[in-house]
């Protein structure tokens, strides 16, 4: 893989990882986190494992929707 | 060794320090910071090839977010 491109989606990861530690709302974690996903997937692809991949990319997005359900129902950022 | 386990490395330190001590004290934002540092392990496993460990714990981590959204939801309390 291209060192600059290693370079750019590390910081990516790196920038995801530390805002969905540090942000406080659940909306802004959740987004900080597929910042985070955005910046893996390209990884695991470099490294040829396509199908792995296509199950991040399929099961990732599940696992944010049954967040959003609590997320979205009742507001624990105020409670 | 490769930039993938630095990389997860320094992430699974980066969840594991958010998933002790959220910012909100509540169990959503705890469970969110959960998935960081299972992003962080699924870059040491691929640096070290494996695709069924990889495939697997996907599949496991997704399920047990189910899991736990469950128990949040049913328990109310933040």
């Amino acid at each position: 893989m291209i060192e600059f491109l290693t370079a750019t989606l590390a910081a990516i990861v790196l920038a995801g990882a530390i805002a969905t530690a540090w942000v406080r709302d659940p909306f802004s974690k959740l987004i900080a986190l597929g910042v985070m996903i955005g910046g893996v997937i390209p990884f695991i692809v470099a490294r040829g494992y396509l199908d792995v991949a296509i199950a991040v990319s399929l099961i990732a997005p599940i696992a944010t929707i049954f967040v959003l359900l609590i997320a979205g129902r009742r507001d624990f950022y105020d409670a | 060794m490769t930039p993938e386990f630095y990389l997860g490395l320094a992430v699974l330190v980066i969840g594991t320090l958010a998933a002790a001590r959220p910012r909100p004290h509540t169990y959503l934002s705890r469970m969110i910071s959960l998935e960081i540092p299972a992003w962080g392990l699924l870059l040491i496993m691929l640096a070290y090839d494996e695709t069924l460990a990889l495939l697997t714990f996907i599949a496991v981590t997704a399920i047990s977010t189910f899991v736990l959204v469950r128990v949040i939801e049913r328990r109310g309390e933040p």
